[in-house]
């Protein structure tokens, strides 16, 4: 069974009155337990919304085409309530932001605790497990620096640990390398590729960076809110 | 500890916000502990009169009423229904006060010993020394209240000035937050001098001193009808006026209805001013927070968190504006208090229940603003506010 199994995905979004915008136009999309996935495509081509879809952030249309599925682990989450979304978002999913987005009023390890907070875990509990995946990304020390205190490589580490912390089945990254000189996003693509590699933790990363792109089990081609391509890099996953 | 971290990110406003809710729970403070005095006072009105008929001349001369005659009381007495009749005089402390006085002034008050036969139910209790008895009667002695004791400064075995006489001061009262704070009682006989030193020569000319009352307090015998008891002395004695304790709490109930309706006033206001100020304060500060809120929803919170979060977070600010006011209150209230005892105006009386409903009501008011801006923001759609900037 596929991790995610999603079919005849549509999004349009409303810019004006008259004016509304295809972002995404029916695409199938299958993502298997352990694979690390890019998904690439120009400015505009759709690519975040598909990453959104795929993340419960957005509910795919239901109007205008084929009946819309979004089976995540077995459920079809096409047309779950906000609440449902939000529960699968806490427990399963793990997010990496281009711009780090890290509470900016919190240290390290609580920004990490927060997310295993919100999937359920109880205070000292949830500190544990934030302290462990902090040591996960090699910030095990800088637990308690507030992200004005950290570089970007070592926020996007925090984010990563945050994404991390409740052991999810899938972490989606929107451009984590985006923010970061080249030494540090090869870090950061580096530990992912760990990550992947020695725990098995699935990726789904929305990428302009070809760097990333390679570093992946598999591309995903998105042109004009359809997937024109897809590419199985053989030597990444080796 | 993030909710005070969250409240310094913005000192200025916070701070601005906070003051504004002080200024609301001041005021509220300062006027409930002014409402409850006047409670207070009427409280301990309405128990003195319960049960009882007080029958004065029904005429007045400035605040003093014109003199009735001891054989008056021998009229009422002979009433059916009559248990006892006890003639009383006071007379205003100063005879020429230069402050407006809060409720009855002070008073210097005197009633045959024993005459009540027991029966008067409204008790004092002694500080130190002792009360009048029978045997002081002709005798410069008093007992003051404790507002009297304060305000003079004098204690048991001391002596007060009454009218440019000295009397040995034998006891001091318990406070009660009543009239007998500001009562000096004496002697009968040294009570019916004064009122008889106050009456105008004209009306002095036609009496004796050792004949005058200023007011009969008349006890039913149980089972009586006292309203038409007080009928029946009115018949008996033509144009006096007998009061029952219902009379006393429908004659007063229209006045202390206006204040009441003052303090809900100034409730409304700080109502509106301090929530409309955490309305605000709340919704900037979300608005500031977007793109965290839209971090936190996306990584799993659930509305009723950030909702939960946020109405925290203003009652926070209503806490600390419920603090500080009831500081600044209970400050200005006890030096006012401490400033008008010279005077015999102690306006204020601040309750623990007082207190506890001021803070209450800024932590509800500030929970009550901050929830319309939670709202708001727990309806953020996660993808929008993370690309707020």
């Amino acid at each position: 069974m596929p991790l995610i199994d999603a079919r005849n995905l549509r999004k349009s979004y409303r810019l004006s009155r008259e004016n509304t915008v295809d972002a995404l136009r029916g695409v199938d999309v299958r993502v298997d337990e352990g694979e690390m996935i890019a998904i690439m495509g120009p400015s505009g081509s759709g690519k975040s919304t598909l990453m959104h879809l795929l993340g419960l952030l957005h509910q795919p249309d239901a109007d205008g085409g084929p009946t819309p599925e979004l089976w995540f682990r077995g459920r079809d989450m096409g047309r779950a309530n906000d609440g449902a979304r939000t529960r699968a978002r806490a427990a399963d999913m793990g997010f990496v932001f281009q711009s780090f987005n890290l509470v900016p009023v919190l240290t390290a390890q609580e920004n990490v605790t927060l997310a295993a907070e919100y999937a359920g875990s109880s205070g000292s509990k949830a500190r544990r497990a934030a302290a462990e995946a902090l040591e996960l990304v090699g910030l095990g020390n800088r637990g308690g620096h507030r992200p004005a205190q950290l570089s970007g490589g070592e926020q996007q580490r925090v984010a990563i640990a945050r994404a991390l912390v409740n052991h999810p089945a899938v972490v989606f990254g929107d451009e984590p390398t985006g923010n970061l000189d080249s030494t540090r996003a090869a870090e950061v693509l580096g530990l992912m590729r760990d990550l992947n590699r020695t725990r098995g933790q699935t990726f789904v990363i929305v990428t302009h960076d070809a760097e990333v792109g390679e570093a992946c089990d598999r591309i995903i081609r998105v042109r004009d809110g359809l997937i024109v391509g897809q590419r199985h890099l053989e030597a990444a996953a080796a | 500890m993030h909710l005070l971290r969250n409240l310094s990110r913005r000192k200025l406003r916070t701070g601005l916000t906070v003051a504004g809710i002080t200024i609301g729970i001041w005021a509220l403070v300062v006027f409930s502990a002014m409402a409850a005095k006047m409670d207070s006072l009427v409280q301990g009105g309405s128990r003195y009169y319960a049960d009882k008929i007080v029958v004065t001349s029904g005429q007045l001369q400035s605040a003093t009423s014109l003199p009735m005659h001891l054989s008056d009381g021998t009229t009422i007495s002979a009433l059916d229904g009559v248990a006892a009749v006890v003639p009383g005089i006071s007379v205003a402390f100063d005879p020429t006060p230069s402050a407006v006085s809060f409720g009855p002034g002070a008073q210097i008050a005197g009633q045959p010993f024993g005459a009540d036969k027991g029966l008067e139910t409204f008790a004092t209790e002694l500080a130190s020394g002792r009360f009048l008895t029978a045997a002081d009667e002709g005798k410069s002695v008093a007992v003051i209240g404790s507002d009297i004791a304060k305000q003079h400064s004098v204690t048991t075995g001391g002596t007060i000035s009454l009218r440019g006489q000295a009397f040995e001061v034998v006891g001091v009262l318990q406070p009660t937050n009543t009239q007998p704070d500001t009562t000096v009682q004496v002697p009968f006989a040294a009570a019916q001098a004064f009122f008889f030193a106050d009456l105008p020569s004209i009306v002095a000319q036609n009496v004796t001193a050792s004949d005058l009352a200023g007011q009969f307090v008349v006890y039913p015998t149980k089972g009586t009808d006292i309203p038409a008891l007080a009928k029946q002395i009115q018949a008996a004695l033509p144009g006096s006026t007998a009061m029952t304790g219902a009379d006393f709490d429908k004659n007063i109930a229209s006045s202390v209805g206006v204040f009441d309706t003052m303090v809900v006033g100034i409730g409304l206001i700080s109502l509106i001013v301090g929530g409309l100020s955490i309305v605000n304060t709340m919704a900037m500060s979300v608005a500031e927070r977007t793109r965290e809120i839209g971090i936190r929803r996306a990584i799993g919170a659930k509305r009723r968190r950030i909702v939960r979060e946020l109405v925290t977070e203003a009652g926070l600010i209503g806490f600390l504006g419920g603090v500080l006011g009831l500081a600044l209150g209970a400050l200005v209230v006890t030096l006012a208090n401490d400033a008008g005892r010279s005077s015999g105006t102690v306006l204020f009386e601040l309750t623990a229940g007082g207190a506890f409903t001021a803070v209450a009501f800024a932590v509800v008011l500030g929970m009550i603003a901050g929830f319309v801006p939670a709202l708001g923001a727990a309806r953020l759609d996660p993808v929008e506010a993370l690309r707020f900037e």
